[in-house]
């Protein structure tokens, strides 16, 4: 493998957060840099693994098919959009039933609204049927990485932490209790 | 200068020649007084004056006059330089060149030192464990390491009496190089001696390699090679060995050691643990790379086929496996693992004859790449097994499926989470 080559690390990030997220980045001297969005804990997502429930579909496409699905988890929802470009996915979502558990690897994208919001939208690069375990492991993942990153921006840990207080002004209790509740929807299930 | 006259008439005298002094003397006034030569100018002038003049070859004449100026192999210091050595062959080795007739080992009771003898010196072949007065003899150096050169002004003569060698009879072990740990073997060309078990031994890609595979001790693993020329065992998976004078080389920042012709493999009884090089990963799997799937290898060396084409062995009927080159990710880190045939199979319940009955029903090998995907991919899971540059080579792969309870409540109990005022 060349060297200075490595592979993105697909983040953990709820929706709530990544809703909240508007904080767009990329090395702009490189027309390949990734696009990054830095989220209110810090977290620079490219890449994203996402698991939660398939709950709406649509074919918005005029010309040729192009999917938009919601994918819901505990705080929220992710919005994916596949096309031709993305021809497994875009099969997937014609062909799968709602509502289903779905793993989803994909790289964010961001679009600026005139009114200056930011919406972050996925475009998968796969999307996989699972099981309710899976969804479960996911959630307790990504709790635990929410968590290590709200500690990292109280300490200022490092670069992206210390950008994201910065910017957002993190109000981290909030981020907490959002963790705290859906922790707290596994205690009760059990 | 009476002196050097009469030494020069002492040589002479060895030889059964007497020279007049005063022929001597006057010869060494006339250079030395008149014609201001220095002194051993002069003396070596007037000498050859007289061998020619009394027809003896000066070849025999010097020769024995450097029987006395011995040199110790110790002394060596300095390229160039000649040398009359009286020593013991201690070793042969195999002949690297035509031009070359021997090469080897050479000692005396103060060193050992390597030595040339070139096929054009004509001289007779020297024989292990005898002992030689070598004269004329050139002193060579590479790298810091000096050796000696015979060529064709230099003689031998055998010794009935046999030199004592440094350090009594010269064994291999003497010369050893230091004992190192794998981890520890970060810089190329330098020789070392390991200690570790043969994790793995690898099909082998080419003729000129005996063994290549994996040695591991307690500190990591590194690759070997062991070429069909240093004529060594061979070894075994899972036994555990000393590996002496291995020389460290590195490509593309990656260390690996290999045998030669000056190596020993010795079996060690113990059973050596590795250790570190045992990796484990927990990971979400976001990827299985292209290459996976129901793939074709090369009957003879094993690689898998490029559009049916082995990259060393051209177009061959290729053999079918399956194998899986995932990506685990972690939500900070990426892992790649390689997923062998047994653990494939075991995993996605699909053996190697179904795989092949199914890309053949639909004439594609893409619809079993298809079907590991969407068995594994969004999944979590924990691999371990040997790392091996930026693969974990998979022992074991499970799926994750219970949720860590102990997580929970350790999180839950975090001092934020738990002590915030109720929510809504």
């Amino acid at each position: 493998m060349a060297a200075g080559f490595y592979r993105e690390v697909a983040r953990r990030i709820f929706a709530q957060e990544l809703r909240d997220s508007n904080l767009a980045s990329r090395d702009e001297s490189d027309q390949y840099a990734p696009q990054y969005v830095l989220t209110p804990t810090g977290a620079k997502v490219n890449r994203i693994f996402l698991v939660g429930t398939l709950i709406e579909k649509e074919d918005i496409g005029t010309d040729s098919e192009y999917w938009r699905g919601r994918v819901s988890d505990p705080t929220g929802s992710f919005l994916i959009y596949a096309g031709q470009y993305q021809p497994e996915a875009a099969q997937f979502l014609s062909c799968s039933e709602l509502p289903a558990f779905v793993a989803v690897v994909g790289k964010t994208s961001t679009y600026t609204t005139d009114d200056g919001n930011v919406l972050t939208s996925i475009r998968p690069e796969s999307i996989e049927e699972v099981d309710e375990a899976t969804r479960d492991l996911w959630v307790m993942d990504i709790a635990k990485q929410t968590l290590d990153r709200i500690r990292a921006v109280e300490a200022e840990k490092d670069p992206n932490s210390k950008l994201a207080k910065e910017h957002y002004s993190t109000d981290t209790d909030s981020y907490r209790a959002m963790v705290k509740k859906v922790l707290e929807s596994f205690k009760e299930r059990e | 200068m009476k002196q050097t006259a009469e030494s020069i008439r002492d040589r002479f005298l060895k030889l059964g020649i007497d020279v007049p002094l005063i022929d001597i003397e006057s010869r060494l006034d006339e250079l030395i007084t008149k014609f201001k030569v220095p002194t051993n100018e002069a003396q070596r002038s007037v000498t050859n004056y007289f061998l020619k003049k009394y027809s003896i070859p000066k070849n025999e004449f010097y020769a024995r006059q450097a029987e006395p100026q011995l040199t110790k192999i110790a002394d060596i210091s300095e390229k160039g330089q000649w040398a009359n050595l009286k020593v013991k062959v201690i070793q042969l080795w195999e002949n690297t060149h035509e031009s070359i007739s021997q090469v080897g080992l050479l000692g005396d009771e103060t060193g050992i030192i390597k030595f040339t003898k070139w096929q054009s010196t004509g001289l007779p072949d020297l024989k292990q464990g005898e002992s030689y007065l070598l004269r004329n003899i050139v002193i060579d150096e590479y790298n810091g390491r000096f050796s000696v050169k015979l060529n064709r002004t230099s003689s031998m003569e055998k010794l009935a009496e046999g030199v004592e060698v440094a350090g009594g009879d010269f064994t291999p072990a003497a010369r050893e190089s230091e004992l190192r740990n794998i981890a520890d073997l970060k810089e190329s060309n330098q020789w070392a001696t390991i200690r570790g078990k043969i994790i793995q031994l690898w099909e082998n890609q080419h003729e000129s390699i005996e063994q290549t595979g994996l040695i591991g001790d307690e500190t990591g693993v590194i690759k070997f090679t062991n070429w069909a020329s240093s004529e060594l065992p061979d070894m075994e998976e899972g036994k555990s060995y000393s590996l002496k004078n291995v020389v460290v080389d590195e490509w593309n920042g990656r260390f690996a050691v290999t045998l030669n012709r000056s190596s020993f493999i010795e079996e060690l009884d113990e059973d050596i643990k590795v250790g570190a090089s045992i990796s484990t990963y927990s990971g979400a799997m976001v990827d299985i790379q292209t290459g996976s799937g129901l793939i074709k290898r090369c009957p003879q060396c094993k690689r898998a086929l490029v559009k049916g084409a082995c990259p060393e062995h051209g177009k061959v009927k290729g053999e079918y496996d399956l194998r899986i080159k995932a990506v685990l990710d972690s939500g900070t880190s990426t892992q790649d693992v390689l997923i062998n045939r047994e653990l494939t199979e075991a995993l996605v319940g699909l053996s190697l004859d179904s795989a092949i009955a199914m890309a053949a029903d639909a004439l594609d090998p893409g619809v079993v790449l298809d079907k590991l995907k969407h068995e594994l991919v969004g999944r979590y899971y924990t691999a371990s097994g040997h790392k091996l540059d930026r693969y974990i080579l998979a022992d074991s792969i499970t799926p994750m499926t219970s949720l860590d309870i102990g997580l929970l409540e350790e999180m839950l109990s975090e001092p934020g989470v738990l002590t915030e005022p109720e929510v809504e």
